[in-house]
């Protein structure tokens, strides 16, 4: 049963495209594409709509290549090869908040290659330190009411305030799976961010039953922890690590006891008020995600992902850090160096891994994995 | 029959009258040098002409990316992005942002370099001092803004900074650049201009000078008219300036003091070029061709470019880095009312534009200056510039029959260019273009 569960999960993780045209034809109802980091999935949700959020393909980036530089990161330029190779016909609109300079040029290239596909921008206030950048996000998050209204249907108060309700116990969910997961090594980190995946992808309500389903068949399997070098995932702000990264850094000995990925913490990491002005606490809910994990996207943040990073470690008892680097991701490139300095100054080992599309040297990484690791057990 | 390219035996026919922005241009960076001695508060400042604001206070200001521009242009970046890289800062990042952090890293001011924990040392060229405020106003490009978080942390969260947000012209329902989208943008761009202005004042405590403001806007509103002029009269054939001297005058437009001198300079530049349209004298001998440059400038070779393509005969004569952007509308500007049209030009930046927009504004621009051709410089760390490259090739190809080429280079990191390439391609592009003629003949 517990496998019939995961294997469905990973079924839609792997292959949302599928999933959501299988969705499409079971009720007849559209399909959102959204892009990461902030984008609020439960407006869409209430409208009727799927809220997909596109991942990267394992696909090796071929057309794409011909209208995208190859210089940008491997989930920008996926966005785009997907697009170009019609992966992305069961969308009825594709819609984003962030204003990432990768994200935002692979969506106008997919605009353009795709002009069939109302693809639409929100922009939210990056400046989280602002005393604006709440009412901005109000604003921005009410236009996005109005134009899934227009694309999709009506989108009512009280569908939102369900929706966030639901949601909220998707997280709260998938945070008790995580919090199992960390303490008794349940769940393989590849299986953890199947689950993180299909949340993204799949309709909330059937994924909500599944998990919950899932924690109860975990619980009553819970063991002790593998024992082996507890090390702490980061990095990957808003596409996962190939799942075989992480099956390799956990059959050379790691066992990850905690994270701040995209397809980890950071995205069940915090829940949307669930009183009050739905479209007010989603806008609140936006500074809040920063908050709770500060994001090296976002700037003038009161928090500091350094600090955070620091004090997880300490708290978590991590021997060390796996940071998980997309190769030309900027944001994580800027923060590096202060990364590095904070875990130097806790005497925290590091290891520095950059992550591509395709393509990625795994018997080398492999060979540094493994030396870091042994590095950190003859410290004792 | 296809015709061998060869070498034209052009040169270059720089503009005299821009000589002059290179005295003026040193005058600012020893004035911005010396800002200490003179008791005067510096400001930062990345992205957008915030120097408007800065010259208004009473300021000195030092706008980042002019300061990794200049270096680059003197082959005198290496060292800043040395200190950069020591300090874990990768080669991938933008290297406007990694060379000026890299300043920052060598500057030498005692406290905040104490505090910070940065590198004290002497720097490159001349000491620019640390700031004691910073501000971003990058549209389009949130790389930009993260370069200037990252200075704030730098600098231990100690020097206060404010950031302008400007929306980018997505346009979710057809044209960005008018109705209630663009209305919408523009508003909230004047809205944050005077929450800016309410830090500038406590930073500096003391009222903001709104006259002052007014008659620098006057003197801008004057010299960008000049200018804009002036590039329109390059359509003339043989072209009377060109690209390059565009550049050799992005400085006085972009952040030079504005006063009479900067009227002045663009009357002088508008006054050569139409005394060469009346004497038939052209920025390139013996213009066999006609060039667009789309991209920022490969800075680091900035001559040797400027003497490439002229040796082919091939005079570029326009690109949307000189063309469109640094106060393009100058008739939108009130000077009585300046922060609209300030606020306009921060949101015309070509980087804040959807693709759709940047295609039709290279199609407008190739067949004003009736062009042959498009040169793409693929900025390798910049990912603004880049990402509507290939689209814009291809509709410059399909709507127009224009030739194009790419050379990855980039803005201050003279790493990522291969001369040798460069050649290859240009000549292909230069002989592509000599049979597509020979098929209209």
């Amino acid at each position: 049963m517990r496998t019939g569960i995961l294997e469905r999960l990973a079924e839609a993780a792997g292959d949302p495209w599928s999933y959501a045209a299988q969705w499409k034809r079971r009720t007849g109802r559209a399909v959102v594409g959204i892009l990461p980091m902030n984008f609020p999935a439960e407006l869409v949700h209430a409208a009727g709509a799927l809220p997909l959020l596109v991942q990267q393909s394992r696909e090796p980036i071929t057309v794409g290549n011909a209208i995208f530089p190859t210089f940008y990161c491997g989930y920008s330029r996926s966005l785009v090869d997907q697009a170009a190779r019609g992966r992305c016909e069961v969308l009825d609109a594709l819609l984003f908040v962030d204003n990432c300079v990768q994200i935002i040029g692979a969506a106008d290239v997919i605009r353009l290659t795709r002009p069939e596909l109302p693809t639409r921008y929100f922009q939210l206030n990056s400046s989280v330190g602002d005393g604006d950048s709440v009412p901005t996000a109000e604003r921005a998050f009410r236009s996005l009411r109005m134009e899934l209204a227009d694309l999709v249907g009506p989108v009512t108060d009280a569908a939102v305030t369900e929706a966030i309700a639901l949601f909220n116990e998707n997280r709260r969910l998938l945070r008790e799976i995580r919090a199992l997961r960390n303490h008794t090594g349940v769940l393989s980190s590849r299986q953890m961010q199947t689950l993180i995946t299909s949340s993204m992808v799949m309709d909330r309500a059937e994924h909500t039953q599944l998990l919950t389903e899932l924690l109860a068949e975990l619980t009553a399997a819970a063991a002790a922890r593998p024992a082996g070098v507890r090390v702490h995932l980061s990095g990957h702000m808003c596409h996962p690590p190939h799942p075989d990264l992480l099956d390799m850094i956990e059959e050379s000995g790691a066992t990850v006891v905690n994270d701040d990925l995209y397809h980890g913490l950071r995205y069940i990491a915090t829940d949307v008020r669930a009183d009050g002005d739905p479209l007010a606490a989603l806008a609140q809910w936006y500074v809040d995600r920063d908050a709770t994990v500060p994001c090296p996207t976002r700037v003038l943040s009161r928090t500091s992902w350094a600090t955070y990073l620091a004090d997880q470690v300490r708290a978590t008892g991590a021997d060390g850090v796996v940071m998980l680097m997309p190769k030309f991701c900027e944001p994580q490139m800027y923060h590096h160096p202060q990364l590095c300095e904070a875990l130097d100054k806790q005497q925290v080992p590091y290891l520095l891994i950059e992550t591509e599309h395709e393509g990625m040297p795994m018997e080398a990484l492999r060979t540094r994995i493994e030396s870091f690791l042994e590095l950190i057990a003859l410290r004792g | 029959m296809p015709v061998d390219v060869e070498r034209a035996g052009g040169r270059a026919n720089r503009l005299r009258s821009t000589a002059t922005s290179g005295r003026m241009v040193t005058e600012y960076w020893n004035n911005l040098f010396t800002a200490r001695e003179r008791g005067q508060q510096v400001l930062w400042y990345n992205g957008q002409k915030v120097n408007v604001f800065a010259q208004a206070a009473g300021l000195a200001w030092c706008h980042g990316e002019a300061y990794s521009a200049m270096l680059a242009a003197r082959h005198q970046e290496e060292p800043a992005q040395r200190a950069a890289d020591a300090r874990g800062f990768m080669g991938e990042l933008c290297s406007y942002a990694r060379t000026h952090i890299g300043c920052a890293l060598m500057s030498d001011t005692a406290d905040h370099v104490a505090e910070a924990g940065l590198v004290g040392g002497p720097v490159v060229h001349g000491d620019l001092p640390l700031p004691d405020f910073t501000i971003s106003a990058y549209p389009g490009c949130s790389s930009g803004q993260q370069w200037d978080e990252t200075l704030y942390r730098l600098f231990g969260r100690k020097v206060p900074m404010f950031n302008v947000s400007i929306p980018f012209l997505w346009g979710n329902h057809g044209d960005a650049l008018a109705g209630p989208e663009w209305d919408e943008a523009l508003a909230y761009v004047v809205r944050q201009f005077r929450e800016m202005i309410r830090f500038i004042e406590e930073q500096t405590r003391r009222p903001f000078d709104w006259d002052k403001l007014s008659e620098i806007m006057y003197y801008i509103k004057q010299a960008a008219t000049l200018r804009t002029e002036a590039q329109e009269l390059c359509a003339a054939v043989p072209t009377p300036a060109s690209y390059w001297d565009w550049i050799a005058s992005i400085a006085p437009v972009n952040f030079l003091p504005a006063g009479p001198q900067l009227v002045e300079y663009f009357a002088s530049v508008k006054a050569e070029i139409e005394q060469r349209i009346a004497a038939v004298e052209g920025a390139v001998t013996g213009e066999r061709y006609r060039l667009y440059f789309d991209g920022i400038m490969n800075w680091n070779n900035l001559g040797l470019l400027a003497k490439k393509f002229a040796s082919y005969g091939a005079a570029v004569i326009a690109g949307r880095y000189t063309h469109r952007a640094f106060w393009t509308k100058p008739h939108l500007i009130d000077p009585e009312d300046p922060l609209p049209g300030i606020a306009t030009h921060f949101l015309l930046c070509p980087l804040n534009h959807s693709a759709a927009d940047l295609i039709r504004f290279t199609l407008e621009d190739c067949r004003k200056y009736h062009l042959d051709g498009v040169v793409f410089h693929v900025s390798r760390t910049c990912r603004s510039m880049t990402s509507p490259q290939f689209l814009i090739a291809q509709a410059a190809q399909r709507e127009l029959g224009v030739q194009t080429m790419m050379f990855e280079g980039d803005v201050a990191d003279a790493s990522f260019y291969d001369d040798a390439l460069v050649t290859m391609r240009l000549e292909a592009m230069l002989e592509a273009i000599d049979v597509q003629r020979t098929r209209v003949a």
